[in-house]
């Protein structure tokens, strides 16, 4: 049977993130939660395939129980079992403490029916760092095949799996056997306007949680949370301003002479003569 | 084969009017679906603005104890008027605006209408977001008997539907329910946006003594260039919504730009040390349908029901909508409840919605104020003269100028007749009379 | 004595090194230094050191010494003659478990970042990704400096420094060009030290059956010398050419900031910023750009930049060497004529 697992993060909108501009902090209030893009567009490719072999999409994701939301949405998009991983000992967690809960939860539920893909976004637009799925493909030692575009093939029979990736040179066609993980890209799957029947049963949806404790399986508290994560944030702040140039305005001056003054700045810097020079 | 989806009935737009409608039904044991376009309810909504508190304690009387999304409560409310360069104001603080729970409070549509919708919700109803109703379906005679979505598979069945659209109508023209499109004369284009500042900062501006006091103002004059049209500021607990409206013809053919009017109100002197500093949270603009009574549409047919502003049911002077959405909404859930008891969901029974309206005041106000919007499209002068006239007046009677005071009042009366023949302006207090009063 | 250990990873893909390997190298010896101090009194030594994998790329590690590496560990073995995650990363974890470095520098292009995850994971380490800055300093309560690195987070609105306290190697993946590029020294010496790889090819888990090029090759912005970038204030995707026409003139290729490739008018390869790519050239000229942080944060580090806006508060005036505060359809005209001018005076 095909059973896919795919990553789910919640993560808010950054494109409506505002900055406190007194405190430079983070203005979290009122910024819209959204299921990280690229997990969405992975999850829809594994439901594509669901749909084509048969089989099972199985979520799984790891935060606070606001989180539950998100895992609607992914049942609203065709997944057929939810499973959050939400425990206070969780919060603080690094990259390596979030692969860690995350590989000991999959290990589970690969014994109870086996996984034949796991999908995982290419990043989390949060944090952008793209290094919890490599992380949880280490741990599970399984392969693993980051900024995935396309999936050829799914051969269940012989157990492989027929992958396209791009690097910075070319793209991939790459053969690997299953289980292995994806991390996508975007253009993996677009993301369908989900059928009214499977909003409804998303709606009506209360996913499993897992803790520390109660759930299928004991974690071990040492790796889990901010005692599992061996970074720490420092400082934060907004980045500093350098001193800006002259401005010449063309109301002012008109517009030759700003060009003119503008480009004498450049050559005084020895810049136009250093590029020109190039240009020859 | 899809499963059929049924339920008990169906509300279209989990807005003020539409939640409300859910929330009765679905304590009364009905199995609602409450079908919302927006991503959350309230996400697409925009209001000034203020909620009436009378018509949230007659759908649920205990609504103070279900922490409502409110912002602050109204202790002072009035008339600002602006001229040119200077205010005008006629306020009214305490008295009756002290009572607890307020009268009205202001709110921010994104928060109080999520809080609204989850009491629906609480009560059994199935909120079902980011799906459009797009069309009806109908029995063979006609009688609306569920909704088509804009999803694969989205039709919903159920007897009697509740339609909650707001005011851009377009499900309610489909039903056929009003044969013209709304005019471009007969709604106003409000926008607004949503300035964030410190608590204590608003506190002090506004001169609030905390932020359990809160100030809902009317702004005429200068506001929409003396052009048929009204402001409003609200102040909420660390945001400031501050707009206006104007009407949709005037808009187009003096060819003005919603975001550079509202930039020039923002930038009058009286306004712009109030917003100084904040940051913009949110811009947006909505329609506000002031038809009223002429623009009515039928109210209901054999299936459905038309509530709130679909209705038009919008007191434009007064800026009242919400209590008139929540009420008519409650009075189609009650019509729809007794539809269920007699299984009856034709015209028969569902007329009982606009009898039960003609007892309340939404209709009996309707009425009163048909001619509100006219007047306010032949009358600019009101836009325009008399705030300008006020601010001169009393700017005048309070400047000492050391001149005799007879010769004064005789400038501030020019200052009147010079804008405004004594005798047109006699008339203008006719006609502003009728048109509030409903003579 | 200990020996504390610099590391950068070296990217090579078909003997063509990624540069930002070199920018890596040039700024571990930075790091380097700052620890020279702390270093002498405890009579520590202090090493940059590199990591190379290919097949028969010894050039490569001899160029390396070059560009300031004490010491290169080499594996050359024909299983990783081309990029796959799971030989590499085990390749290098076994390296990394022998020799424990102290830092460890990859760069964050696609093939860094898929590395330094699984690298970081199999070592247990902590990792810092995509980071814009780096520098070795004190930290409350550990006894030596502590790599601190900088990173956008939140989409380029706020600046994180975070630190790795008691795990090592502290890992870093460094995006591109945030860092100049070191001098070259031909006749620099060092160590060169082979080691094995450790995986066989069936242990390589995947396999590549093919290698689709890109159609046709977009254009490289990260390593131009001049970028020209056009904005919303284009208005319409047409006006590229006039953006066009001012890179011409000076040598450049065009860049643009985010809305025009969310609008189609040009290839996302060409994006500068946040979620596009950083530059580092001699000149940058933004046109009807407004200068949002996520843009800024990509291209503040150019040497020269010239800004073109009507709107004389538009923040990209704050990073700007000089600001011309007009119409870009008047302006860009003139520039490209001056231009042309001085070129022929210059050539006279
Ligand atoms: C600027 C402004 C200021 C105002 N100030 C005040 C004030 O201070 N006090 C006051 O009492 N009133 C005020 N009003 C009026 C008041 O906001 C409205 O009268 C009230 O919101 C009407 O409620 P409603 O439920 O009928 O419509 P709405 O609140 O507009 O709700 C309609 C809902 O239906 C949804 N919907 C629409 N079509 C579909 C569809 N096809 N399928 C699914 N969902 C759909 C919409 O997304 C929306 O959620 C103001 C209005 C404006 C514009
Ligand atoms: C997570 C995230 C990542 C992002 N990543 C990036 C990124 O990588 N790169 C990026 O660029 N953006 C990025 N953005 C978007 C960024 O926030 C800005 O929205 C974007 O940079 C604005 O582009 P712009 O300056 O072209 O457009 P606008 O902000 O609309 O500015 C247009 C400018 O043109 C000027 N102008 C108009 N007409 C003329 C004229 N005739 N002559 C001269 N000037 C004129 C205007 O004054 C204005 O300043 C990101 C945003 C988010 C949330
Ligand atoms: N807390 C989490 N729960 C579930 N999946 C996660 C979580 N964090 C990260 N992921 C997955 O890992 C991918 C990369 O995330 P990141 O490394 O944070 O950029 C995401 O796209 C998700 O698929």
């Amino acid at each position: 049977m095909f059973h896919a697992l795919v990553a789910i993060k919640q993560v808010p909108d950054t494109t409506n993130i505002r900055i406190d501009p007194e405190t430079g902090n983070l203005v979290r209030e009122g910024v819209p939660a959204i299921m990280n893009p690229y997990d969405a567009h992975a999850l829809a490719e594994a439901v594509k395939w669901k749909r084509k072999l048969g089989g099972k999409v199985t979520v799984v994701s790891m935060g606070p129980p606001s989180f539950i939301t998100t895992i609607r949405e992914a049942i609203e998009l065709g997944a057929d079992r939810g499973i959050l991983l939400s425990d206070r000992k969780f919060a603080g967690a690094d990259t390596l403490a979030t692969s860690y809960v995350l590989a000991a939860a999959i290990e589970v539920i690969h014994k109870e029916e086996p996984i034949s893909l796991l999908f995982f976004g290419k990043q989390a637009i949060d944090g952008d760092t793209a290094q919890v799925g490599p992380g949880v493909a280490v741990r599970l030692e399984l392969p693993i095949l980051t900024y995935a575009t396309k999936i050829r093939a799914v051969d269940l029979e012989n157990g492989f799996v027929t992958v396209e990736r791009h690097t910075e040179h070319w793209v991939e066609v790459v053969e690997t056997p299953m289980p292995t993980m994806l991390t996508c890209e975007k253009e993996i799957a677009e993301i369908p306007f989900a059928p009214l029947p499977d909003l409804i049963r998303s709606l009506r949806y209360d996913p499993e949680i897992w803790t520390m404790s109660a759930g299928p399986l004991e974690f071990d508290k040492q790796q889990v949370g901010v005692l599992g994560s061996p970074t720490i944030v420092f400082k934060m702040g907004t980045p500093p301003l350098p001193e800006p140039g002259e401005k010449f305005n063309t109301r002012e001056v008109g517009v030759e002479k700003a060009v003119k003054l503008a480009l004498d700045k450049a050559a005084a810097a020895g810049v136009l003569q250093a590029v020109l020079g190039g240009a020859q | 084969m899809n499963k059929h989806i049924g339920f008990d009935a169906i509300v279209v737009g989990a807005g003020l009017a539409g939640s409300a409608a859910a929330l009765v039904m679905a304590r009364e044991g009905l199995n609602v679906a409450l079908v919302e376009r927006g991503q959350k309810p309230g996400s697409k909504n925009y209001f000034g603005g203020a909620i009436y508190t009378h018509a949230i304690a007659e759908v649920l009387p205990d609504f103070m104890e279900r922490k409502p999304k409110f912002e602050r409560p109204v202790t002072e409310a009035g008339f600002w008027f602006l001229a040119e360069d200077g205010l005008t104001k006629m306020v009214t603080q305490g008295g009756k605006l002290n009572a607890e729970p307020a009268d009205a409070y202001t709110a921010l549509r994104a928060d109080f209408d999520l809080w609204w919708a989850a009491q629906a919700q609480a009560a059994g109803a199935l909120l079902i977001p980011k799906t459009t109703v797009v069309d009806f379906i109908r029995a063979a005679g006609g009688a609306v008997v569920g909704v088509m979505t804009d999803r694969p598979e989205g039709e919903i069945y159920a007897p009697v539907v509740i339609i909650s659209e707001g005011v851009n109508n377009l499900l309610t023209q489909k039903l056929g329910l009003i044969d013209h499109d709304l005019e471009p004369a007969h709604q106003a284009l409000a926008f607004k946006q949503v300035i964030s500042l410190p608590a204590k900062e608003i506190n002090a501006r506004f001169g609030l003594p905390d932020a359990n006091h809160g100030v809902a103002a009317s702004v005429l004059g200068d506001v929409s260039l003396g052009l048929p049209g009204m402001g409003f500021i609200y102040t909420n607990k660390k945001t400031i919504s501050v707009g206006l409206g104007v009407m949709l013809d005037t808009l187009a053919e003096y060819q003005l730009r919603p975001y550079e009017v509202l930039q020039r109100y923002l930038e009058h002197p009286a306004i712009a040390p109030l917003v100084a500093g904040g940051q913009l949270l949110e811009y947006g603009g909505h329609l506000i349908p002031e038809g009223g009574w002429h623009d009515m549409p039928q109210l209901y047919t054999d299936g459905a029901m038309v509530v709130g502003d679909a209705a038009t049911m919008v007191n434009a002077l007064h800026w009242e909508g919400t209590n008139m959405a929540i009420i008519s909404g409650k009075l189609a859930a009650e019509t729809a409840l007794e539809a269920h008891q007699q299984s009856d969901f034709s015209v028969r029974t569902l007329a009982g919605y606009e009898a039960r309206l003609k007892e309340g005041f939404i209709l009996k106000d309707m009425k009163q104020y048909r001619r509100f919007s006219r007047f306010l499209e032949t009358h600019p002068e009101f836009m325009g003269t008399y705030p300008a006239f006020l601010n001169d007046a009393l700017g005048g009677f309070f400047s000492a100028y050391g001149k005799p005071k007879r010769q004064l009042f005789t400038e501030i009366y020019q200052s009147l007749t010079g804008r405004r023949s004594l005798f047109q302006a006699a008339g203008d207090m006719l006609s502003m009379g009728r048109a509030v009063l409903g003579w | 004595m200990t020996t504390r250990r610099f590391w950068v990873f070296i990217e090579q893909v078909e003997g063509n090194v990624h540069p930002v390997s070199w920018e890596l190298l040039g700024v571990a010896r930075d790091l380097a230094s700052q620890v020279a101090a702390e270093a002498e009194e405890k009579g520590d030594a202090v090493v940059v050191e590199a990591v190379l994998l290919g097949d028969k790329v010894e050039a490569i590690a001899q160029e390396a010494l070059g560009y300031g590496a004490d010491r290169v560990y080499l594996i050359d073995d024909p299983v990783v003659a081309y990029y796959r995650n799971c030989p590499y990363y085990k390749g290098i974890a076994a390296v990394a478990e022998k020799y424990a470095p102290e830092v460890f520098l990859i760069g964050a292009t696609i093939l860094g970042r898929d590395l330094a995850g699984a690298v970081a994971t199999a070592l247990h380490t902590g990792l810092t990704a995509d980071c814009t800055g780096l520098e070795m300093g004190e930290v409350r309560g550990v006894k030596h400096k502590l790599l601190l690195a900088t990173r956008p987070a939140f989409g380029g609105n706020i600046m994180a420094t975070i630190v790795c306290r008691q795990h090592t190697p502290q890992m870093s993946s460094v995006r591109p060009r945030v860092f100049p590029m070191p001098e070259y020294d031909p006749a620099a010496e060092g160590e060169i030290i082979r080691e094995p790889l450790g995986v066989t090819e069936a242990g390589a888990l995947t396999c590549i059956l093919e290698f689709l090029h890109h159609q046709e090759k977009s254009v490289d912005i990260e390593y131009a010398d001049v970028i020209v970038a056009g904005g919303r204030g284009l208005e319409t995707p047409e006006n590229f050419q006039l953006i066009q026409q001012l890179a011409d003139v000076l040598g450049g290729v065009v860049g643009a900031s985010r809305p025009c490739i969310d609008a189609g008018w040009i290839d996302s390869a060409q994006q500068v910023g946040q979620s596009g790519k950083t530059v580092r050239p001699k000149l940058y000229i933004a046109a009807g750009i407004s200068g949002a942080l996520q843009h800024k944060v990509g291209m503040q580090n150019s040497d020269f930049i010239i800004a073109i806006n009507s709107d004389p508060q538009a923040p990209i005036f704050e990073v700007a060497d000089v600001g011309i505060v007009g119409d870009l359809f008047q302006v860009i005209p003139a520039m490209i004529a001056q231009i042309e001018a001085y070129q022929q005076e210059a050539a006279t």
